[in-house]
């Protein structure tokens, strides 16, 4: 499982393969934490579209989601799992990237429904965004209109299983990749899209920051970017007083 | 009881000018009814005839003869009949009276045509955006608004000829018809 690497005389330095670390038992120990982690998934389930119909079922009595360590959570900075449950419109979308990227990492996408996958019945809806992982990484698709709550269940164990053998992590790519995630966002949102969740930063910080981090697009944002402040607290409403 | 009054909103509808009464059954009443007419003939509903439930307003695009069609439809519960009050205006510039002050949800309905269809009611208390808050494009539901090709504008689709694809047809299965050729739109293209 682990392979002892061989001592480095003095003034060499440690080899370090990809994804591995160099201390033997530190892989061990990424083991059991993947395990860990697999067995103990809180899902988001902003629930867009009709296909979060079929997730009560997938989480009551009959089928019993929790059997497998799977819980519902109600916030973003507590979930492992963003569950998309269909069409997402474009007004919507935006409120997903949003949701998606308060969520800590390692997090994880499960597109449910053939609307995320390609615009379903919605193909030729001017309000429904086709494509879920032009805007954002999604780790697992589960087609059908709607899926079933075995579908639904199968597509988590799977992606459990991804987890435990470390295969998912396509959240990852959305720091590596941010530019083009970044375009395809502002292609449909403008030019001054922007979200309050500093990515490139974020990247840094996880070690993530590749060469597809920064692009044209994020120099685009940068331009637009404005500074974070407090919402203003406004009680007056024009046509209420001026009717009085 | 009920015949009775139907009776009379009969008589009291066939003696308005210029107006044409179509009963479609012994509960719906078609009514058309020029522009100019239509705020008064919905006063005399509302306020003689007990229809005081507005349910919807709802347009038509006649876009061949440049016209918006607008269909007031009132209810009575009391007679436990509706109205459908038809009437036409021109398509350009597309302006009309807002009846607010006779149905106030109309402000409701109003609001809605104006952002689907572009429709401007003049004396509705708001005009401004309602559902499409972050659109920018012209108003969807207008005839000559063609959603597939802002679609195909804006958004791209998924691929159908991955890679696992071309596995799964090697075994005997895969994607029976694509939808790329079962698009109508595409239909079209081939029969031509
Ligand atoms: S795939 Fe079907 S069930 Fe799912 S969101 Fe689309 S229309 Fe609804």
């Amino acid at each position: 499982m682990t392979e002892l690497i061989k001592t480095p005389r003095a003034g060499e330095t440690l080899p370090v393969t990809a994804g591995k670390r160099t201390n033997p038992l530190a892989n061990v120990f990424d083991e059991l934490v993947r395990f860990a982690q697999s067995r103990s998934l809180f899902m988001l389930h902003y629930c867009t579209g009709c296909g979060a119909i079929e997730l009560p079922p997938a989480m009551t009595s009959r089928f019993d989601m929790e059997r497998l360590g799977i819980q519902p959570m109600v916030s973003p900075r507590q979930a492992d799992i963003l569950l998309v449950t269909g069409y997402v419109s474009v007004k919507t979308l935006k409120r997903v990237i949003l949701t998606y990227e308060q969520m800590g990492s390692p997090k994880y996408v499960i597109g449910i429904c053939s609307c995320t996958v390609n615009g379903g019945m919605y193909w030729q809806s001017y309000a429904t965004a086709k494509k879920l992982n032009d805007y954002m990484p999604v780790d697992i698709y589960i087609a059908g209109c709607m899926p079933r709550p075995e579908a639904v269940i199968a597509g988590l164990r799977e992606l459990m299983e991804n987890i435990r053998q470390g295969k998912a992590d396509s959240w990852k790519d959305y720091y590596r990749h941010y530019d083009h995630y970044l375009g395809h966002q502002q292609r449909l949102f403008g030019e001054t899209w922007q979200t309050p969740t500093d990515v490139i930063s974020e990247a840094r910080h996880y070690g993530l920051f590749g060469p597809d981090t920064l692009g044209t697009h994020t120099a685009l944002l940068e331009q637009h970017q404005k500074p974070l402040e407090a919402l203003e607290m406004k009680v007056d409403i024009p046509e209420l007083t001026a009717r009085r | 009881m009920t015949k009775d009054l139907s009776t009379w909103l009969d008589t009291l509808l066939s003696e308005l000018q210029g107006i044409e009464v179509r009963r479609k059954s012994s509960r719906r009443i078609r009514v058309d009814v020029q522009p100019d007419a239509l705020p008064a003939l919905l006063e005399l509903l509302r306020g003689r005839a007990s229809y005081v439930h507005l349910s919807a307003i709802s347009c038509v695009d006649w876009i061949e003869e440049n016209e918006f069609e607008l269909v007031y439809h009132v209810w009575s519960y009391e007679i436990g009949s509706l109205v459908s009050a038809h009437t036409r205006i021109a398509r350009n510039p597309g302006v009309y009276i807002s009846v607010y002050d006779i149905y106030t949800p109309a402000a409701f309905f109003e609001r809605d045509i104006h952002e689907m269809f572009g429709v401007f009611f003049e004396g509705s208390p708001d005009m401004s955006k309602f559902i499409l808050t972050e659109w920018d494009g012209p108003p969807p539901m207008r005839k000559d608004f063609d959603s597939e090709a802002w679609v195909n504008a804006h958004f791209d689709f998924q691929d159908y000829q991955p890679d696992w694809l071309t596995e799964i047809e090697a075994k005997g299965g895969g994607v029976a018809v694509r939808p790329d050729e079962q698009r109508f739109s595409r239909r079209d293209v081939d029969a031509s």
